[in-house]
């Protein structure tokens, strides 16, 4: 049941775009040579990804990060993404 | 259709009936009672829809042995079932009476125009989230992009609490949403995404996808479809469809059933 639910909030936070900083491992106190190899593949894992976006996240950063996040996609969408940015 | 209601009524088949009724031009929920059977007359049927189910609930908290009717679409019955399973009603004093329309993208046959949320505008498919966005749709942007999208979404909630007390299923007392350690106060938008996802994990298995949160939304959050994914996510997982069957959900149960049986301690 554990592991159903931690799949399930792994694949809610992908769904927000957050997917792959939740891990779930059973490890016993005599593996201690697996805990650290668990940690130091998600300790990687968590390095290649960056740091957490949500960390110093403020709304006005939001809105350009979104014009260059969008990138490509805007301009198919709207010719002139930047000026619609500069409404807002 | 009436006659019945009146029917029900006199024989002291139900003490209440819940239905809509026009009242300064809007279609609002209205109980009728059996002191003034006339009244009845004015009962307008359509596509009108209001959580008569949490109407119901709260009538059920002050009394408990009140008999109900109501009219009921698709969803209500989904509804009906979840409040079943959570104990906030009881099947044998509720009569549904079946009404018409239904919004719901669960039953394949289910009739959606008359209660199709709003287009949604360039700016918002550009930057946020199409409200008519299919759950694959979503899913196309990448991780980055998708997060920037939905923070947009999140960041225009301006915490009216209106999704949670429009939503049929939502009856707890205490609500996570107000917990001040959960969730921090006195800021406006609320914590994103934290708020929002507290209660996108407490619809899993009770989100019955009327789509009323959405419709009542003043920031236009596609949260329909973020609730939506949450259940596709159940049925995927723990194989429950919400509101279709009167089984728990699946998170009410701690662990797997047990299928041990104990041993009978052997004789010394």
């Amino acid at each position: 049941m554990t592991i159903k639910r931690i799949n399930f909030l792994q694949e809610l936070l992908e769904f927000m775009g957050l997917g792959g900083r939740l891990h779930l491992e059973w490890i016993s106190s005599a593996e201690a040579q697996k805990f650290v190899q668990v940690v130091k593949e998600f300790t990687e894992k968590i390095r290649h990804l960056g740091p957490n976006p949500l960390r110093g996240f403020t709304l006005n950063n939001l809105t350009l990060d979104v014009g260059a996040a969008a990138g490509t996609a805007a301009k198919t969408a709207c010719p002139e993404p930047k000026e619609t940015v500069a409404q807002n | 259709m009436k006659n019945k209601i009146k029917e029900w009524l006199k024989s002291g088949q139900i003490d209440i009936f819940l239905g809509y009724k026009t009242l300064q031009g809007h279609p609002l929920p209205h109980a009728f009672g059996k002191d003034n059977l006339e009244d009845i007359d004015t009962l307008i049927t359509g596509s009108n829809y209001y959580p008569l189910e949490k109407i119901a609930t709260k009538l059920v908290a002050e009394k408990p042995d009140i008999k109900i009717g109501m009219i009921t679409q698709d969803h209500s019955q989904r509804a009906l079932n979840v409040l079943y399973i959570w104990n906030q009603l009881d099947p044998e004093n509720i009569k549904p009476l079946k009404g018409d329309g239904c919004s719901s993208n669960l039953k394949e046959h289910a009739d959606d125009s008359h209660r199709e949320a709003g287009k949604s505008g360039q700016f918002k498919k550009q930057f946020g989230m199409n409200t008519h966005a299919s759950i694959e749709e979503a899913e196309i942007f990448a991780q980055q992009e998708r997060f920037q999208r939905w923070m947009y979404e999140f960041q225009k909630c301006i915490k009216c609490y209106g999704c949670r007390n429009i939503c049929p299923v939502c009856f707890c007392k205490q609500c996570s949403l107000e917990h001040s350690n959960l969730i921090g106060t006195g800021s406006l938008p609320p914590e994103a995404p934290i708020y929002h996802l507290v209660r996108a994990v407490h619809m899993a298995g009770r989100c019955i996808d009327c789509g009323l949160c959405e419709e009542a939304c003043p920031a236009d959050i596609p949260l329909r479809l973020l609730y939506r994914k949450v259940n596709a996510i159940v049925t995927e997982l723990f194989d429950y469809e919400t509101g279709s069957r009167l089984d728990q959900s699946p998170f009410s149960i701690i662990g797997e059933s047990i299928t041990l049986k104990l041993k009978p301690i052997a004789a010394a």
